[in-house]
C-alpha cells in the first residue's frame, strides 16, 4: 500500500523540519522580540478572529437566556419571595446610607476636601473563556480600539474580577483574581492591615503576607488598597473565611470568599484610569487657576 | 483552496474552544481542539501542512489566552509536523493509535508548558500536572479516538491518506 502523505516529497519534508528547527531556535534565542512581533501582528488577526467569536457568543448567550427564562423555572417563586425580602432590607439600608452620604458631604465641604474624581470605566461583555486549561481568564469584546490596555483593572458593581493581561484590536483577556498568577494589593477594612490577594490552584483566592500581630477575624471584609496597580482604593474583593497562622511563620494568610462569582460573570467594567490618575489627567487638561 | 480551508478551520476553532467547549468541560477541563486539529491536518495532509496549520492555530488561539505567546505556537506546530511524519511511518492507523498518539503528545506539550511556567514552585508544577495536564491529555486522546472513528465511518480514510 502506498503510504500516507507519500506524495509529499522528501524535499518538502526536509523543509518542514528545517522551518521548525529555525523557528524553535528563533523563539528561544529572541524570545522577547518574537513575542513582541507576534503580539503586534496579533492585533489585526485577533480583530478578524473575534468576529466569529462574537457571533457564536451572541448565539450562546441567546440560548442561555431563553433556557433561563422559559425552561429552568423551578424555584423561581421562592427566589422571588426571597428577593422581595432582600429589597425591603436594602430599602432600609439605602435610606440609612443616604443619611450617611449627606452627612459625609457636609463634613467634606466643611473640611474643604477636593472632590475625588470617579474613575473612567468602559463596559464590556464576556464573550469567552481562556482557550487553555492552565489559566483562569475571560475574553472581553472590547480591545485596543476602545482604549483598553494591559494591567487595567476589571470589576463588576459587586467587586474586583481581575486585570487585563492581553489585548488585540477588538478583544482583551482578563486574568481572574482566582488565578495563581494574579496578585492584587488588598486591605482588611476593619484592621487596616495590608496584604496581597493571590489566586490558588483550586480557583479560590487568599490574602497573603499579613502581619503576625494582625487581629483579623472570620467575616472581615477585604478591599483594594489602591497602592499598587490600576485599582482605586476601597473596591470590594471578598470576605475572610479561614485564617492560616502557622507557628514559626513570618506572616499569616487568610482564605477569601470572593464578592464576585467569577464563574458567572457576563458583563464587566474596565477601569481605564483610577481616581488618582483621572484627577491628574483632569489637572493636566485644566490647569489650576484656569477660568 | 487549501489556504481557505485552513483559514476557516483556524477561525472556527476560536469560538468553539473559547465559547462552546467551556459548557462541555468536565471538572473544568476541556480538550485542546487546536492540538487535535493540528494532528489531524498533519496526518492527512503531510508534515508541511501540519506544521503551518499547527503554527497558525497555536498563534490565534494564544491571542485569546492569558498564556505567553510562543510556546503553544511551537507545541501545536510541532504536533502537526510530528503527526505528518508518524502518519507516513505507521502502516495501519486506527482510532486507538490516534488516541494514544494524541494522549502522548498532549502530555508532552503539557509537561513542557508546566515545566516552563513562571512564579510557581515544583510542588505546584506537580499539582498542575495532576489536576490539568494529565486529565487534559486523556480528554484529548478520547476526542481524537472518537473523531477518527467518526470520520472512518463516513469516509474511506486509508484512501484519503494515500491520495
Amino acid at each position: 500500500m502506498r503510504m500516507a502523505n507519500s506524495r509529499s516529497s522528501s524535499g518538502s519534508r526536509r523543509r518542514a523540519f528545517a522551518c521548525f528547527a529555525l523557528l524553535l531556535a528563533a523563539v528561544f534565542l529572541f524570545h522577547g522580540e518574537i513575542q513582541g512581533l507576534l503580539q503586534y501582528l496579533g492585533g489585526p488577526v485577533g480583530h478578524v478572529a473575534s468576529i466569529p467569536l462574537e457571533v457564536i457568543a451572541s448565539i450562546d448567550t441567546g440560548i442561555a437566556n431563553r433556557w433561563q427564562r422559559y425552561v429552568v423555572l423551578q424555584g423561581v417563586w421562592d427566589e422571588n419571595q426571597q428577593l422581595r425580602k432582600d429589597i425591603e432590607w436594602l430599602r432600609g439600608q439605602n435610606s440609612q446610607l443616604h443619611e450617611l452620604a449627606a452627612a459625609t458631604e457636609r463634613l467634606t465641604a466643611l473640611l474643604q476636601f477636593k472632590e475625588q474624581a470617579l474613575p473612567t470605566m468602559v463596559a464590556a461583555r464576556v464573550i469567552g473563556r481562556d482557550t487553555t486549561n492552565r489559566y483562569q481568564a475571560l475574553i472581553l469584546n472590547k480591545g485596543e480600539r476602545d482604549g483598553i490596555k494591559p494591567d487595567m483593572g476589571v470589576i463588576t458593581p459587586a467587586g474586583v474580577v481581575g486585570r487585563i493581561v492581553k489585548t488585540t484590536g477588538a478583544s482583551s483577556v482578563v486574568l481572574l483574581v482566582t488565578d495563581p498568577n494574579n496578585a492584587i494589593a488588598g486591605l482588611i477594612q476593619r484592621t487596616r492591615d495590608e496584604g496581597v490577594v493571590e489566586g490558588t490552584q483550586q480557583g479560590r483566592a487568599q490574602l497573603k503576607y499579613l502581619p503576625l500581630l494582625s487581629t483579623l477575624q472570620h467575616g472581615d471584609r477585604v478591599v483594594t488598597s489602591g497602592l499598587i496597580g490600576d485599582f482605586p482604593r476601597g473596591l470590594a474583593i471578598g470576605t475572610i473565611m479561614h485564617i492560616d497562622k502557622q507557628e514559626g511563620a513570618l506572616f499569616q494568610s487568610a482564605e477569601l470568599m470572593l464578592e464576585v462569582d467569577v464563574g458567572r460573570v457576563e458583563e464587566v467594567l474596565v477601569i481605564q484610569a483610577s481616581s488618582g490618575q483621572s484627577t491628574k489627567a483632569a489637572r493636566e487638561v485644566d490647569p489650576p487657576g484656569k477660568p | 483552496m487549501k489556504l481557505l480551508l485552513g483559514l476557516i478551520l483556524v477561525l472556527l476553532l476560536v469560538p468553539v474552544q473559547a465559547t462552546l467547549l467551556p459548557h462541555l468541560s468536565v471538572w473544568n477541563i476541556k480538550p485542546d481542539l487546536g492540538l487535535v486539529a493540528a494532528a489531524f491536518v498533519g496526518l492527512f495532509a503531510g508534515e508541511m501542512e501540519g506544521l503551518l496549520v499547527g503554527l497558525a492555530i497555536g498563534w490565534v488561539l494564544n491571542l485569546f489566552s492569558a498564556s505567553e505567546l510562543g510556546l503553544s505556537l511551537l507545541t501545536n506546530g510541532g504536533v502537526g509536523l510530528l503527526a505528518g511524519f508518524l502518519g507516513r511511518q505507521v502502516s495501519q492507523v486506527t482510532s486507538i493509535s490516534v488516541g494514544v498518539g494524541l494522549l502522548a503528545v498532549s502530555l508532552a506539550s503539557g509537561l513542557l508548558e508546566a515545566a516552563t511556567s513562571k512564579n510557581i514552585d515544583l510542588a505546584q508544577v506537580w499539582q498542575m500536572v495532576g489536576a490539568i495536564v494529565l486529565p487534559q491529555a486523556c480528554f484529548d486522546g478520547l476526542v481524537g479516538t472518537g473523531l477518527y472513528w467518526l470520520l472512518s465511518q463516513r469516509f474511506q480514510l486509508a484512501r484519503l491518506r494515500t491520495e
